[in-house]
């Protein structure tokens, strides 16, 4: 490869008593795509962030092109041609595509006194740079009738439109389904064609292995491996980044019990969860899987007639729900958790009216509760009084599902439950919910990962257009790619 | 945090002037403080739940007259029912509107701040309403004697205080208005029936309006149209000094309480001094602004 576009030396960085990176080098060359994984807290965000002008390193230089830089903010980063483009995109929704393309740099045109901008040339550029991307919109449409897969797009091409040249994606696959991320990785090898250095982060490795040039492995802030293309597998990453090798751990399937949830969803199949089972919901983003799960747990617009163990119930509200025993892990982490309030609030509230004496909560009670939900699904570190915002992504989730094992609900409803967290918080929640299972629950699992479900789930439903299109059972055909085809992937 | 500031401000007021400690002023700032003190706890919840209520100086206005009218015709005790059933009733269509029809909270109250002071002009005639013998002689005298050497009208803040900072944090309906406020999604989806708990806020909100009308109508020895006015920018200024934030989820009502003695005690050591009654607006709002920005500072650096 070339001399290095980008690259930190040595580089270290604290927070407070945290050592968030301590003495790690990194380099991309032109024309090179470099992964950077690692588990939760192992240092990912801080060294982007830190090559992204975000924040300044305690220790170590960064230089580009060859020459020792200082950022003094993302804008001084910008203006050298590093791009971030992060999970969330930072797009203007109410804007338009071609307005967010041109967004801190707009052409204008001067008549007279009077700066204007110059929507003409605005709508070419954007057209152009989304054309490289073979990406054809209306360039005058708002950003927020695009889907994520398109957001995403647009704000490539808007870090193309400013000639950058490293690029820094975090996480772009976290919310992505398999033909988008297809897109994705073509626009990313064109990319690379044209001499782009580009930064990779992901928790999916498979991913990694098959795009990345060179990956390097973050362990506790230091560099705990660097590997060339073709001279890696998943296990190997995996071994690096938690410092033991990795078991894939493939669920055995348990006698199943009593239906413990019926609904009739539109379709050709019932959705039956019983007794020591894990149901999957696999479908394409926009398939409605993620809105069935929200509707049996009684979120969706209109109220959902379910039968718990043959009771026809009415659900008009989450609270319904909870009533007959059911829980939800909703798909984004916000929702799961009051991130203001402290993991001991969190983990109570749908618990308060358990913990409720003649009007008043028992906070002994309480806290005997929490501790002894903490210390099952491993939250760390082991402290109520945190803040949720203050857990890593995979605490966070395990939070949410403490929630739900202190009531000992019997049927789970998960969404996307191990999106964008760690290898061992994603193993560790993977085994809650078999726990869940193995003591007479039910769960049932939606989730974009194919390969999560045909290793998790006892049976698959396969949705489309909102429908349910198939049931998978295993052993017969769950796979990943009868998966991927029965839903149309 | 607010708890030092108050404690700097009367040192610094006491230093400067020793008129500041002697009974009489004390006095003077506790019975002040306590009608603020009311308001204000009713403020906290709605701006824990995530709301905002503009309307609170209106409503303490006609639960004020309310209860003076109902008293000359059936008595103290029935004068004061009606002026907190009155406050509780704007509480309630506050709430209504805002949690079940969704309209914003600042929209909503504004329109009943100004909607419920045509209303006190309207049943008043725009007159103080004291009778032609005035309200009952023990009305009047609990807006001005003592129990136990302590104002009436300071029992009143100390007592609800007690009470309800119980409902706020040992009570599960309390633990749900934190939720509630601090992520209306999630309180949701873990089965707070937020809609209801929103309007609940706003009913608290206007029901101690309505006590503090009515105290306001004892001390004032009238039911008076034009009471309360600005009420409810100086309890929300309090509130916000006491630490909540105004999106929702945080605030403590003692701490909202001791936000009260600080705009009070401001005043009464900016009187003292003989600073100029212009003057000292402008130092009440910049104090306001300099104590919410240095808030924000401290909470953006423990992040």
């Amino acid at each position: 490869m070339t001399r290095p576009a980008i690259s930190a030396e040595g580089v270290g960085k604290r927070f407070g008593a945290t050592v968030a990176l301590d003495g790690v080098d990194f380099d991309v060359a032109l024309g090179e795509i470099h992964a950077v994984v690692g588990e939760n807290g192992a240092g990912k965000s801080t060294l982007i962030r830190i090559l992204g002008g975000v924040h300044r390193p305690d220790r170590g230089v960064i230089r580009l092109d060859g020459k020792e830089c200082h950022f003094a903010s993302p804008r001084d980063a910008i203006a050298a041609g590093i791009v971030t483009i992060p999970q969330d995109l930072r797009l203007v929704p109410a804007l338009s595509i071609a307005e967010n393309i041109a967004l801190g740099d707009l052409p204008v045109r001067r008549l007279g006194p009077l700066t204007m901008v110059d929507r003409a040339r605005m709508r070419s550029e954007a057209h152009a740079v989304l054309a490289q991307l073979d990406f054809d919109p209306d360039p005058d449409r708002p950003v927020a009738v695009l889907s994520f897969a398109e957001r995403q797009l647009v704000a490539i091409a808007k870090a193309l439109r400013r000639r950058s040249r490293v690029f820094i994606l975090d996480e772009p696959t976290a919310a992505l389904e398999k033909r988008e991320i297809e897109r994705l990785f073509s626009v990313l090898a064109r990319m690379k064609r044209q001499c782009t250095a580009v930064i990779y982060i992901s928790h999916r490795l498979d991913e990694v292995v098959a795009i990345a040039d060179r990956c390097t492995v973050l362990r506790d802030g230091r560099v705990a491996a660097v590997a060339a293309r073709g001279t890696f597998a998943v296990n190997d990453l995996v071994g690096a980044m938690i410092g033991r090798l990795a078991q894939g751990a493939v669920a055995f399937s348990l006698p199943a019990g009593e239906p413990l949830l019926e609904a009739q969803p539109e379709g050709v199949a019932t959705v039956c969860v019983r007794e020591r089972e894990v149901v999957g919901l696999a479908g394409l983003l926009g398939s409605g899987a993620d809105r069935m799960i929200r509707s049996l747990f009684g979120a969706g617009s209109d109220p959902t007639m379910v039968a718990t163990r043959g009771d026809k119930r009415r659900l008009a509200s989450p609270a319904d729900a909870i009533a007959v025993g059911i829980g939800m892990v909703p798909g984004e982490r916000a929702l799961g958790l009051i991130m203001n309030q402290s993991v001991r609030d969190n983990i109570l509230l749908p618990n308060l009216d358990v913990l409720t004496r003649i009007g008043w909560l028992d906070r002994d009670a309480g806290d005997r509760l929490v501790a002894e939900v903490m210390e099952l699904v491993d939250i760390r570190p082991r402290r109520p009084d945190l803040k949720a915002s203050a857990l890593s992504g995979g605490n966070q989730q395990k939070a949410i599902l403490a929630k739900w094992l202190a009531r000992r609900v019997a049927v789970l409803l998960l969404d996307e439950p191990t999106q964008g967290i760690d290898v061992a918080a994603k193993a560790q929640i993977h085994a809650l919910i078999r726990d869940v299972v193995a003591r007479g629950g039910g769960a049932l699992i939606h989730s974009s990962d194919l390969g999560e479900l045909a290793r998790l789930c006892d049976r698959v439903l396969a949705v489309r257009q909102g429908r349910i299109a198939a049931t998978l059972e295993r052993p017969a055909s769950l796979d990943e790619p009868t998966l991927s085809s029965a839903i149309g992937g | 945090m607010p708890l030092i500031s108050l404690i700097v401000l009367c040192a610094a007021t006491a230093l400067l002037t020793n008129r500041f400690l002697s009974p009489f002023n004390l006095t003077n700032i506790l019975v002040q403080s306590s009608i603020m003190a009311v308001i204000a706890m009713g403020m906290t919840f709605v701006i824990v739940g995530g709301g905002f209520d503009l309307s609170v100086g209106s409503t303490a206005a006609l639960s004020g007259c309310i209860a003076s009218m109902v008293m000359l015709e059936a008595g103290i005790a029935a004068g004061v029912a009606a002026g907190i059933v009155v406050g509780a009733a704007v509480g309630l269509a506050n709430g209504l509107v805002i949690a079940f029809l969704n309209v914003n909270p600042f929209i909503t109250t504004l329109g009943t701040m100004v909607l419920v002071r045509g209303v006190v002009f309207l049943i008043t005639g725009g007159a103080p309403v004291s009778g032609e013998t005035g309200l009952p002689g023990e009305f009047i005298a609990f807006g001005s004697e003592r129990f136990l050497g302590i104002h009436y009208l300071v029992w009143v803040p100390a007592v609800l205080l007690a009470v309800l900072s119980f409902v706020m944090h040992a009570t599960p309906y309390g633990r749900r208005v934190y939720a509630t406020g601090g992520g209306r999604e999630a309180a949701y989806l873990a089965g707070v029936p937020v809609r209801r708990v929103i309007a609940s806020t706003y009913v608290w909100c206007g029901a101690l309006a309505g006590v503090a009308g009515v105290m306001l109508a004892a001390r004032l020895q009238s039911g008076q149209p034009t009471a309360g006015e600005f009420y409810e920018l100086t309890a929300i200024a309090a509130v916000v000094l006491g630490g909540a934030s105004l999106q929702g989820g945080e605030g403590t009502l003692y701490k909202s309480v001791i936000g009260v003695f600080i705009m009070i005690v401001l005043g009464n050591a900016l009187n003292l001094l003989n600073v100029d009654s212009y003057w000292q607006r402008v130092a009440v709002g910049a104090v306001i602004i300099a104590a919410a920005a240095a808030e924000r500072l401290r909470s953006h650096r423990n992040q």
